[in-house]
């Protein structure tokens, strides 16, 4: 565990951009969100542009070329760069945690979680809503004679496991980055308990939806009994709005100290 | 109820105070940024309790649609309004929730069952909540009371639902005649538009005697619709108040 150590204070890296500026604190939510929406439009021209003509037979040799290898294409890049991801704010965080810094430096940082935040948002927009939608299109169509069908390849092994990539990234940013509020010896907050638990139940849920398909029915009922707990799970994810919250009450903490610290330098 | 003059001045005081870091960019950002996972929990909670009857015109029907899709479709927006009622005594949980899942819903429809599969929007249309919604948080803002939204919101919520969507349902419910037989307009959609993984015998509409009640039924599904949205009401409520509000700046201790 890191030790906390006082020394010199770390100011923003940019000067050229505020800490609230758009290109400042606020690019990561504006890039990372736009990002996430440009990589799923690509990820749907590729798999709407194959599914018909490859993706109807799990047993051809299409079907190999253009989704199985997907799957592996999809869970090496999602497994390695959540581990370099991860690894890097570990590694660079435990460098900085104890490092005391500005009020602007302070600020970014909570900017640059809300962008991480809006990026999660949209991830579990893509893994809740976009793909189901074509889950349900397809899966009432077409016959279903494998798991890795063409709707689920992109959801159930891209986008379900990157909110797990989002959720506990964006907890490891707050704990390294912004020790204030969630720092180490606080203890686990509640609201990344629930946040990171509906990603994780959602990915566990994706085993028990394919068994249970394979038991009971092939053929799609959405409102099944054995895809509620797709739903159940995702309500946990309103542990987001806390997240929102516990950073705001921080933010009106730093206003107050930079307030005093006014008035105190006036007085002097 | 009146302001004192002293509550008035703390108000303009604060109106009016200067922030260093606060400005309009936080509330943008939050709205907007909000909006995704709100609209996505709405959409899938819709989808997996009650998306088969809102997928097919022909699924709409009196018996399973209107009474599983409002206590499918209030619970999310039930948990938007407590959360912004809190925070701001803002009465717009429901039409902020409700607009975010016309937007996905309408994009998924197009993208996913027109362009994807080339199902007819006018076979896949969603259901709207927007006036529903309205109704609902126009409850909450003249009673401002929770229990009384539960009740007389749930019931203008589900009345809402069925008005807002027959009007676009009606004209799929004329008269036709197939191979001899009298369906509607809505049923030759469903015959003509091959879903082979979604055969007859799974279609479950309007089973047992519903039809009986004759003129009575939609009344009938209407009143079970608004209980059950009731209890959607409620389930919503538990949703905003343990896992959004309760859990803001609690910590498991540590073991």
């Amino acid at each position: 565990m890191a030790t906390r150590i006082e020394v010199d204070e770390i100011a923003p890296p940019r000067a050229r951009y505020g800490p609230i500026d758009w290109m400042g604190g606020w690019k990561t939510c504006v890039v990372g969100s736009i990002a996430i929406l440009v990589l799923n439009l690509v990820h749907w021209w590729y798999v709407s542009s194959h599914a018909w003509t490859a993706g109807i037979d799990a047993s051809s040799p299409e079907f190999t070329k253009y989704f199985r290898s997907l799957v592996w294409i999809q869970l090496i890049l999602i497994g390695a760069g959540t581990g370099l991801w991860w690894g890097w704010l570990v590694r660079t965080g435990r460098r900085i945690v104890a490092v005391k810094v500005t009020a602007d430096e302070e600020v970014r940082r909570i900017a640059v979680f809300w962008g991480l935040v809006a990026m999660t948002s949209v991830t579990l927009y893509v893994m809740a809503s976009f793909w189901p939608n074509q889950d349900g299109s397809w899966h009432q169509t077409a016959v279903r004679d494998t798991a890795l069908t063409p709707p689920h390849i992109p959801m159930f092994y891209w986008w379900f496991p990157a909110g797990i990539t989002m959720t506990v990234g964006t907890y490891l940013y707050g704990r390294y980055r912004l020790p204030k509020i969630y720092g180490a010896e606080k203890g686990f907050p509640w609201s990344f308990f629930f946040l990171i638990a509906a990603s994780v139940t959602e990915m566990m849920q994706v085993a028990f939806n394919e068994w249970a398909h394979s038991l009971w029915i092939l053929e799609e009922i959405f409102a099944a009994p054995f895809h509620w707990p797709f739903v159940l799970y995702g309500w946990l994810a309103s542990g987001i709005f806390a997240l929102w919250a516990e950073t705001l009450i921080r933010l009106l903490g730093i206003e107050k100290e930079v307030e005093d610290a006014a008035t105190l330098a006036k007085a002097a | 109820m009146a302001r004192t003059a002293q509550e008035a001045l703390q108000l303009t005081t604060l109106l009016n105070k200067k922030y260093k870091y606060f400005d309009y960019k936080w509330d943008l950002v939050f709205w907007v940024t909000a909006l995704p996972i709100v609209a996505a929990a709405a959409d899938i909670t819709k989808l997996l309790f009650a998306g088969d009857w809102d997928f097919w015109t022909d699924w709409k029907d009196r018996q399973w649609w209107m009474t599983l899709t409002p206590f499918a479709m209030i619970i999310i927006p039930s948990a938007l309004q407590y959360i912004q009622w809190l925070a701001w005594k803002f009465p717009t949980g429901f039409t902020y929730t409700a607009v975010g899942l016309w937007l996905v819903a309408w994009f998924g429809r197009w993208l996913q069952w027109d362009v994807f599969v080339n199902y007819p929007l006018n076979f896949v249309w969603p259901a709207t909540i927007v006036p529903a919604a309205i109704f609902a948080d126009w409850v909450l803002l003249k009673s401002r009371s929770f229990i009384l939204t539960s009740i007389l919101g749930g019931f203008a919520f589900t009345v809402g639902f069925w008005v807002a969507n027959y009007i676009t349902l009606a004209p799929y419910l004329q008269p036709a005649e197939l191979m001899g037989r009298v369906v509607t307009v809505a049923d030759v959609q469903g015959m003509s538009y091959i879903r082979s993984a979604t055969p007859e015998y799974l279609r479950m509409i309007e089973h047992g005697t519903l039809r009986s009640f004759l003129e009575e039924t939609a009344l009938v599904s209407l009143l079970f619709g608004s209980t059950l949205a009731t209890a959607g009401y409620w389930v919503g409520q538990a949703i905003g108040r343990w896992l959004a509000i309760w859990p803001i700046m609690r910590f498991m201790k540590k073991v």
